[in-house]
């Protein structure tokens, strides 16, 4: 028998290798959320939508349905086609600044209305298709383009955390989580639970992923290691902030 | 239907696993050569997609076929079979 790559069966192989930048987070994130899919086996009922900015590279990612919204509107967009078809499981994927910057309205939005759809958000700090600005989620004293002396928090404020805000004011029943591409198995479990959510219909689902982008923080792979294990952790802590059912219940 | 792709690939006989990096798939970022937990990976001389250089086990003792290069990679360029003891 031959050896073919060990990719996950929702991925399309005729795109791959993907487009995304050598040490990108994007696949990482793209891979769990692949190897869910396959696991609760709901392939043929998923739509994909994505954002723009680094994540619209993911539109021939998947042999799913795929659309490409607008920047920011593809919370909106996936609410749309779960109220049309409730039958379909509805994933909308984007980068912190389709979230938290151009998008943060949607996203709070649709948390607040408990939308049933899941919403994964890649979370790198900084702006990547665009060359590496400051971002929401750029670290206090964190160097970008856009902010060559570091990030002033007295100018800018602090880093947003979305998944401690969107856990505040969506409703019980709801889940929300914030996972690494570091430990990929708890990210793929947490994408896993999302998706269980919105497939019981229980309400709105939200998982943040530290991602890396080796490209715009100019760090070799070891660097870029470090500060996705040790640095964004100690701003974004790791976990799941709100569960449907109680945690106790849960397997780890 | 799906399509079968033949990606360039580098087999490589370890004592205790068969490691296959697909060099059609390796963009070369380093990532497994970090994450290898016995500390075997190192570059190769055989080109990924990109021109620059793929991975591969340094000896055939090292390697103990965890398949931690396989889960961290972005790609999935590097598929690890062990061997039956």
């Amino acid at each position: 028998m031959s050896i073919i790559p060990n990719m996950p069966k929702p991925w399309r192989k005729e795109t791959k290798p993907h487009k995304f930048c050598p040490g990108c987070g994007h696949g990482l994130v793209l891979k769990a959320l692949g190897e869910a899919i396959d696991e609760l086996n709901i392939q043929d009922k998923i739509v994909f939508g994505c954002d723009i900015g680094c994540s619209l590279l993911s539109w021939d990612f998947f042999n799913v349905d795929t659309v490409q919204t607008h920047h920011g509107r593809t919370t909106p967009v996936m609410t749309g086609v779960k109220r049309a078809r409730p039958d379909r499981i509805c994933i909308a994927y984007m980068g912190d600044g389709g979230g938290y910057a151009i998008g943060s309205q949607h996203l709070v939005n649709a948390a607040t209305r408990n939308e049933k759809i899941t919403v994964i958000l890649a979370n790198n700090c900084n702006y990547g298709m665009t060359g590496g600005q400051m971002a929401p989620t750029t670290l206090p004293g964190m160097k970008t383009e856009t902010s060559p002396y570091g990030r002033d928090i007295e100018e800018t404020g602090y880093p947003t955390q979305g998944p401690e805000m969107v856990a505040a004011i969506t409703q019980e029943r709801a889940y929300v989580a914030r996972g690494t591409v570091a430990n990929v198995r708890q990210l793929k479990n947490y994408i896993k639970r999302a998706l269980q959510t919105q497939m019981d219909n229980s309400g709105f689902s939200f998982v943040e992923a530290l991602s890396g982008c080796p490209t715009n923080w100019s760090t070799n792979a070891k660097d870029t290691w470090a500060f996705i294990e040790e640095t964004m952790p100690q701003y974004f802590k790791v976990g799941e902030l709100k569960t449907p059912v109680p945690k106790e219940g849960i397997s780890k | 239907m799906p399509t079968k792709i033949a990606y360039r690939m580098n087999k490589i006989d370890t004592k205790r696993a068969l490691f296959t990096i697909f060099t059609g798939l390796c963009k070369g970022c380093g990532l497994c050569i970090q994450k290898c937990p016995a500390n075997t990976l190192i570059w190769s001389d055989e080109l990924g997609v990109y021109g620059t250089p793929a991975v591969q086990p340094k000896d055939a003792e090292g390697c103990t076929g965890c398949g931690m290069c396989s889960i961290v990679c972005p790609d999935c360029a590097i598929t690890i079979e062990r061997k039956k003891m």
